[in-house]
């Protein structure tokens, strides 16, 4: 079976620093995929890359069998990959619906745009009740839902998501990974996610890579994953509380 | 002194021939009465250097000896008498230098603990040792401690270095380092440390060793001083440093290697050590501190190379030009300086050149411009890697030597050098074969025994009093000593045939691709073989030819990587008859580090542990 996504040996620098040292990964169809990691392991370089915001230097961007990489950001928008920003990122000065909207800008199918647009407004009731609201006077869980709901206005075939959870309270975290959760069972939407809450993440995904200093470091499916020593002490904060019952230090990390 | 006839050998004076009773340097014959002399002689030059938030900070000879002191009498306080034992567990840094001499100073004896040991082994070594005081260098250190504090009765307390994120922990086996100093300065009697220094003779117990134990538990070497003494003066002998010279400390002081490169050697010649940050930070450090001598394993000499091939491939295509003329000038020249054979005008001048150019650059970058000669030891070094060095004006020589031999034994020096040998044997040492094979030595730096195991003992030495080291070997007309193999390690095949393994998994671990290897085959049909891959070089090689991998484990699994290792295997093969062709092998697909039991702490691979643990992995091959 071919991946709908895969990414091959890619290399992303910023200037002479290499922010992404050779990762390999797929998503296949259906599929929710997280990469979990600290800051400046290379998570969101690696989605800017695959969306074409940023170019690699070495690598292959594969979608659909046809490689992507190096191509300007529209065409590959076109093609029916979405990234849903860190910092939610809406248009603040537009309503919802108008920012909505802005989602389906490659679209010309008036009907259907309009019954995606219902189809978010029942996944987030709240953008429903505010479409005329300014997207900038919303709360920051609503403006995530909107990022998202925007993303969704394409009918994206792989939606890239960095960190939704950033800024939000643990209730609408959970509450956005429950929603996150319904589109991809009932709507069928691939999505790559980006997290530093590897408990929610882990949670929704299907299966998830470890990135480490722009290195994939451990890949395994979600369930394993939360399982490892590893990622429960560094990612999930189950603390071993040694002998003296305050342990500040943590053990190395192994990876397996 | 005695009669002996003397010599100013660097301006020491010892000796006039090596390996004789007395042994002493400058007149010493303790370790604890050179270091007060050398003290008291350099005052407030500085001794060591440690970095302490990023800065580094000096410390003086007269602070060595104070520190010492304090400890000692401290420690004296709290009950220790001579012939005590205390552990070190702790990362390099200035107190376990501090540690050490001041058991030394006092008449007992100091065994070092690895920091990667696990809590169930520090207790092993406390006991075996019978340790009165256990130093712990931070939390995660006493962490261990306490996981099986009830289990080590001998202990009396426990030192803690670091009190950080301890502010509100008591126990009352432990103390923190600054009360222990309190209470030596309380008890401060500098006639009475000396007299304790006066009455340390040569033939007593400095210090335990523990060997890593590739088989079996751990063995405690013991170590008199006039074992260390004799060590000392042998080094002597080889030291390409002088006064003052700058040292880095990187390698863990419980190993005999760094114990007498960072330890002892300083108070031969004056040397300054400095500490390294961590493990990680040592290429930093290297940089920052450029060392006059540099003594370093295998690996670390590699991961230089490697580094150093990573940059020059990535450099612009003027770079990479000048870079790979550069190699090749200095190559030309490291045929003739590698022998010692004098160099043509041409190729000397056309060397000059480049390094002007490139080279001198190179070695600023690494930190090695001060560099007069690096030393290798602790585990066999591709010859290839030997030439490049000499080719980058880093004239590196390996050395060889065990901890029941005080870490000396034999050595390459520019004036006598032979690629891929162990070197001649050091002054003072003989050196012989035995008809079996087995290179045997006698000197006055060879160990008393291991520590209570009198069976153990006796089967290291021969019924004339030479050591047996256990390694296969051959010496050539010139003196020159070339090690084949492990006499333990003989593999028997199922056919009758007797195959050294290790000569076949040397010449595996010169592959740039290959880590380590254990090749099995023990009353088995064929040979084959488990390889640890070089992550970096893997990668690299990986990242280059578009293999795509995520983690390690899919690294190895990756057929173009496995066809890679399978070529260098093949290519190993054609050297060696066909009884000791290797006709399958797999990848160790696990990362492993330090803290896993497969590996020693100079990161070997344990063929014991290795053959238990990935038995499945073997059972397939067959």
């Amino acid at each position: 079976m071919s991946a709908l996504l895969e990414v091959r040996n890619l290399e992303t620098f910023y200037g002479p620093i290499m922010a992404i040292r050779g990762v390999s990964l797929e998503v296949n169809k259906g599929e929710v995929v997280t990469v979990l990691g600290a800051n400046g392991a290379g998570k969101t370089t690696l989605l800017k890359t695959i969306s074409g915001i940023m170019d690699p230097e070495k690598g292959q961007v594969l979608f659909e069998g046809e490689e992507i990489q190096g191509r300007e950001p529209h065409q590959i928008v076109k093609r029916g990959i979405v990234q849903v920003p860190e910092g939610r990122e809406v248009f603040p000065l537009l309503t919802v619906e108008e920012n909505l909207a802005l989602g389906a800008y490659t679209r010309s199918d008036k009907a259907e745009i309009a019954r995606d647009r219902d189809l978010v407004f029942s996944y987030f009731p709240i953008l429903a009740e505010r479409r005329r609201q300014e997207a900038g006077t919303l709360s920051g869980g609503q403006q995530q839902m909107l990022a998202i709901g925007r993303g969704l206005m394409l009918r994206p075939k792989i939606m890239l998501l960095d960190e939704p959870s950033l800024g939000l309270s643990p209730l609408l975290t959970q509450e956005i990974f429950t929603i996150l959760r319904r589109l991809n069972a009932d709507e069928g939407v691939t999505m790559m996610v980006v997290e530093q809450n590897a408990a929610v993440a882990l949670d929704l995904a299907d299966r998830g890579y470890v990135m480490e200093l722009g290195r994939i470091v451990m890949s395994d499916s979600a369930e394993r994953l939360a399982a490892s020593e590893d990622i429960q002490s560094f990612y999930l904060g189950h603390a071993n509380e040694g002998a003296r019952g305050e342990r500040r230090w943590k053990k190395r990390k192994t990876w397996r | 002194m005695t009669g002996l006839p003397q010599q100013l050998l660097k301006g020491i004076r010892v000796n006039a021939v090596a390996g004789q009773r007395p042994v002493h340097i400058d007149g010493h014959t303790t370790v604890p009465a050179l270091l007060r002399a050398r003290c008291q002689e350099n005052g407030a030059a500085t001794a060591h250097r440690e970095k302490d938030l990023g800065i580094w900070q000096a410390y003086s000879w007269t602070d060595y000896l104070t520190h010492a002191r304090h400890i000692g009498l401290g420690l004296r306080a709290l009950g220790l008498q001579r012939g005590d034992v205390i552990s070190i567990l702790s990362e390099d840094n200035k107190e376990w230098m501090y540690c050490d001499m001041a058991a030394q100073c006092m008449g007992a004896v100091s065994s070092g603990v690895y920091t990667t040991d696990s809590a169930s082994q520090l207790a092993y070594l406390v006991n075996d040792s019978g340790s009165k005081f256990l130093f712990v260098e931070n939390e995660e250190q006493l962490d261990k401690f306490l996981e099986v504090a009830d289990q080590m009765p001998s202990l009396v307390k426990v030192i803690i270095f670091d009190p950080e994120g301890l502010h509100d922990f008591a126990h009352p086996k432990c103390l923190f380092l600054s009360d222990l100093y309190d209470l030596g300065r309380r008890h401060d009697d500098e006639a009475l440390f000396n007299a304790e220094i006066d009455a340390t003779k040569a033939g007593d117990l400095a210090v335990l060793i523990y060997t890593s134990g590739t088989t079996g538990q751990p063995k405690g070497v013991m170590l008199t001083q006039e074992n260390i003494l004799a060590g000392m003066e042998a080094s002597l002998y080889g030291l390409p440093f002088e006064k003052r010279a700058e040292q880095l400390c990187f390698l863990p002081l419980c190993h005999i290697l760094e114990r007498i490169v960072s330890l002892y050697t300083p108070l031969i010649v004056s040397s300054t050590v400095n500490f390294a940050e961590s493990p990680e930070t040592v290429f930093d450090n290297l940089r920052e501190v450029s060392p006059h001598g540099f003594v370093a394993v295998p690996r670390v000499w590699e991961k230089v190379y490697s580094r150093v091939t990573i940059m020059a491939q990535e450099a612009t295509l003027i770079g990479r030009w000048a870079f790979g003329q550069a190699v090749k000038a200095g190559r030309a020249r490291a045929e003739y300086t590698i022998e010692g054979r004098p160099v043509p005008a041409l190729v000397a001048l056309r060397y000059r050149i480049w390094d002007a150019l490139v080279l001198a650059n190179l070695r600023r970058l690494l930190g090695m411009d001060r560099l007069k000669q690096g030393l290798t030891g602790a585990a066999p070094i591709s010859p290839d890697l030997l030439r490049w060095y000499h080719a980058i004006g880093v004239p590196l020589y390996e050395g060889w030597g065990m901890s029941e031999t005080t870490g000396v034994g034999s050595i390459n020096l520019p004036r006598a050098n032979k690629a891929g040998s162990i070197g001649q044997p050091v002054p003072g040492i003989q050196l012989r074969i035995a008809p079996d094979g087995e290179i045997q030595l006698r000197g006055l730096n060879v160990f008393s025994g291991y520590l209570n195991k009198p069976d153990k003992t006796a089967e290291a030495f021969t019924d004339d009093g030479w050591m047996r080291t256990g390694d296969v070997g051959r010496i050539d007309n010139q003196g020159f000593v070339t090690i084949t193999g492990r006499m333990k390690d003989i593999i028997i095949t199922a056919g009758g045939k007797n195959v050294t393994p290790a000569e076949i998994e040397s010449r595996l671990k010169f592959s740039p691709f290959i880590s380590d290897a254990v090749v099995i085959g023990d009353r088995r049909k064929y040979l084959t073989c488990l390889i640890m891959i070089d992550q970096e070089n893997v990668e690299k090689f990986a990242q280059d030819n578009k293999v795509p991998f995520g983690d390690f484990r899919s690294l190895c699994r990756a057929q173009p990587v496995v066809d890679l290792i399978r070529r260098e295997v093949e290519a190993v093969n054609k050297e060696f008859a066909r009884v000791e062709q290797i006709k399958d092998f797999r990848l160790i697909d696990v990362l492993l580090t330090a803290e896993d039991e497969e590996l020693t702490a100079t990161m070997k691979l344990k063929r014991a542990t290795v053959e238990k643990r990935h038995k499945a992995l073997i059972d397939a091959m067959y």
